[in-house]
């Protein structure tokens, strides 16, 4: 049986349908990221295991044991919110013991753990200050040794580092990543943000119009998407119309040209499919490449390390994006043209509804 | 230029004559509590008042009765504002609806329909703690509205979960969460609340309680000086009860780190 274990789990705020029936189970210790755009339900789903929200219908287990409608105060899960949420009357030390001495933890024993915490959050010099007196990343952190300080049965963290600036932003999504590991607290991670959910989860939820469109490692969920949706929130993607040709030999027909797609491999003939294609696997050649698609350069973005690509290809009835590094792009300004390819397996292909 | 010149003296006559308007009558009055009958001046008045037994009970009883009104009017209203803004913030207008009522109602009809509606112990209705009651109607413009702008400062909601979910409960939320940030708003809305219970004359001379306003009343019929002097002293524990207003006020730009 699994540690948290989500079953049928429905909401709705009158006529409006915020989750539909979700199932989901995690093992203990794992990191696991709800992904979606804002509206998806990912933050509802998350406050039902908190206990903030009660759930239409469906039932949540925590290591076995029914938690349905149980107050949030009894659940024993810490949780770090999006705002900033410290106490303001209160140092950062007695931020992390208010839980401990809710629990009328020894004086000495929350101490020790707040020192503790401290330590593990990097902020030991700053615990007699207020939070004001601390930045934005500071306040988040100390968040953190606030919920990991009653030693939760689940850490939840509700888009915390989404107020954060984009360097403190990473710096601190890898400090939570640590952290996890180093205490192995079973967490739920909510964001909007793909990088950040591919970046440090163990399994990543994608969601979509309050349902489930996708669990599965990071890796699964860029490379292998189980749906056109999944493919176009998570990473950047081309999609090109086409339709199978050949089922067998896994060879589509796109823009009038007989393409090999190793994906394509046992799909009817004739269905029509959406043909994608991530932008790290499109090559770009001088024009003229034999098997390659020609095309034009239509738009540069620079990216420091790497610069992207708009091409357009068969006299603007599609385009791709292809990231290259910088130094070898600059023989090829925008007007160019150029021809297109990808190895045989790299197209990723998925049936169009 | 010319036409700038003359706009920026206007304000300048309109405060000077607004000034005028409230500072001739007081300086007036303070002339008149330090005269002694013909052309002598001095501290007859004051001393006089100092001595006199009634001023210091009908004092001590306003002051009584302030501290009674801020106690009950602050344990109905925190949790009331707090419950409001956390859970049924649609019920936000009924509420300033009735905050303001006090204004609306004169005190007469109040104190028609509080002896008509009111009927209890004697040790309530027949003292002057029955006071209380429509004291703290009348203060409750002035204490809800600093209880409303100190708990919109905070983010109730976030504050209220985040201890929710450490395994708070709701008199650890409230006492160790909430109060403690409120503390500006409190003492607006203890010291507006002194103010108001020190001036009020309606309620305690029908009901026949020598309050602190009723002596000053009393003292204007009796002694002209005297109560001249008495109507200073009042206006001044007025003025340090607005003065800590604004002082407290000051640091409400950040209280805590709640942004």
């Amino acid at each position: 049986m699994a540690y948290l274990d989500l079953e049928r789990v429905a909401k709705s705020y009158g006529q409006v349908r915020v989750l539909s029936e979700i199932s989901l189970a995690l093992e203990e210790g794992e990191f696991v990221s709800l992904l979606g755009p804002s509206g998806c339900g990912k933050t509802t789903l998350l406050r039902i295991v908190a206990g903030f929200e009660d759930p239409d219908q469906g039932t949540v287990r925590l290591a076995g044991t029914e938690i349905t409608g149980a107050p949030p105060a009894k659940r024993q899960m810490g949780m770090v919110f999006q705002a900033y949420s410290l106490f303001p009357n209160m140092t950062a030390e007695e931020n992390i013991r208010f839980g401990l001495k809710v629990r009328r933890v020894a004086a000495g024993a929350q101490k020790e753990r707040a020192q503790e915490l401290l330590g593990l959050v990097g902020l030991t010099q700053h615990r007699a200050k207020y939070p004001h007196q601390l930045s934005g990343g500071q306040q988040q952190r100390v968040a953190l040794a606030r919920a990991l300080a009653i030693r939760p049965a689940l850490l939840l963290l509700d888009e915390p580092l989404s107020a954060l600036d984009a360097k403190v932003r990473v710096q601190l999504r890898e400090e939570i990543r640590h952290i996890q590991r180093e205490t192995g607290v079973t967490t739920i991670f909510v964001t909007h943000d793909q990088e950040e959910a591919l970046s440090i989860s163990d399994r990543v939820v994608v969601m979509h119009q309050g349902m489930v469109s996708q669990v599965g490692t990071p890796a699964a969920i860029y490379g292998e998407p189980a749906n056109i949706f999944v493919a176009r929130f998570v990473g950047a993607v081309a999609e090109l119309p086409a339709e199978v040709v050949d089922g067998a030999d896994g060879i589509v027909e796109l823009f009038g040209r007989k393409v090999r797609a190793a994906r394509a491999r046992g799909m009817a003939a004739g269905a029509r499919i959406h043909f994608l294609l991530r932008p790290e696997t499109v090559q770009v050649g001088p024009a003229g490449t034999d098997g390659g698609l020609d095309g034009v350069v239509v738009g540069r973005t620079f990216f420091g390390a790497l610069t992207s690509l708009r091409i357009q290809l068969a006299e603007g009835r599609g385009s791709v994006t292809a990231a290259m590094p910088s130094g070898e792009t600059s023989r090829l300004p925008q007007g160019s043209r150029v021809s297109v390819s990808w190895a045989e397996d790299a197209p990723r292909i998925l049936p169009q509804e | 230029m010319k036409g700038r010149r003359r706009s920026a003296a206007g304000p300048k006559i309109g405060l000077t004559l607004i000034g005028l308007y409230f500072l001739v009558p007081l300086v007036s009055t303070g002339a008149f509590s330090l005269w002694e009958g013909g052309n002598r001046y001095g501290f007859r008045a004051y001393l006089a008042l100092i001595h006199q037994a009634e001023l210091w009970q009908s004092l001590g009883l306003s002051l009584r009765l302030a501290l009674e009104t801020i106690l009950v009017g602050l344990v109905i209203l925190v949790p009331a504002v707090f419950w409001v803004n956390l859970r049924v913030p649609r019920l936000r207008p009924v509420f300033d609806f009735v905050s303001v009522l006090p204004f609306v109602v004169p005190p007469i009809a109040l104190v028609a329909g509080l002896t008509a509606l009111y009927r209890g112990p004697s040790w309530f209705v027949g003292t002057a703690n029955y006071l209380v009651v429509p004291y703290v109607i009348l203060a409750l413009p002035y204490t809800y509205r600093a209880l409303e702008v100190g708990m919109r400062a905070l983010d109730l909601r976030t504050l209220t979960e985040a201890a929710e979910s450490v395994g708070a409960g709701w008199l650890t939320i409230m006492f160790r969460v909430i109060v403690p940030n409120l503390s500006t708003a409190l003492i607006g809305a203890a010291l507006l609340t002194i103010a108001i219970v020190m001036g009020e004359f309606t309620f305690a001379n029908i009901l026949l309680f020598n309050t602190f306003a009723v002596y000053i009343n009393y003292v204007g019929q009796t002694a002209t000086t005297e109560a001249a002097a008495l109507t200073l002293l009042s206006f001044l524990i007025t003025w340090l009860a607005m003065l800590g207003v604004l002082l407290t006020g000051r640091g409400q730009a950040q209280i805590g780190g709640a942004r």
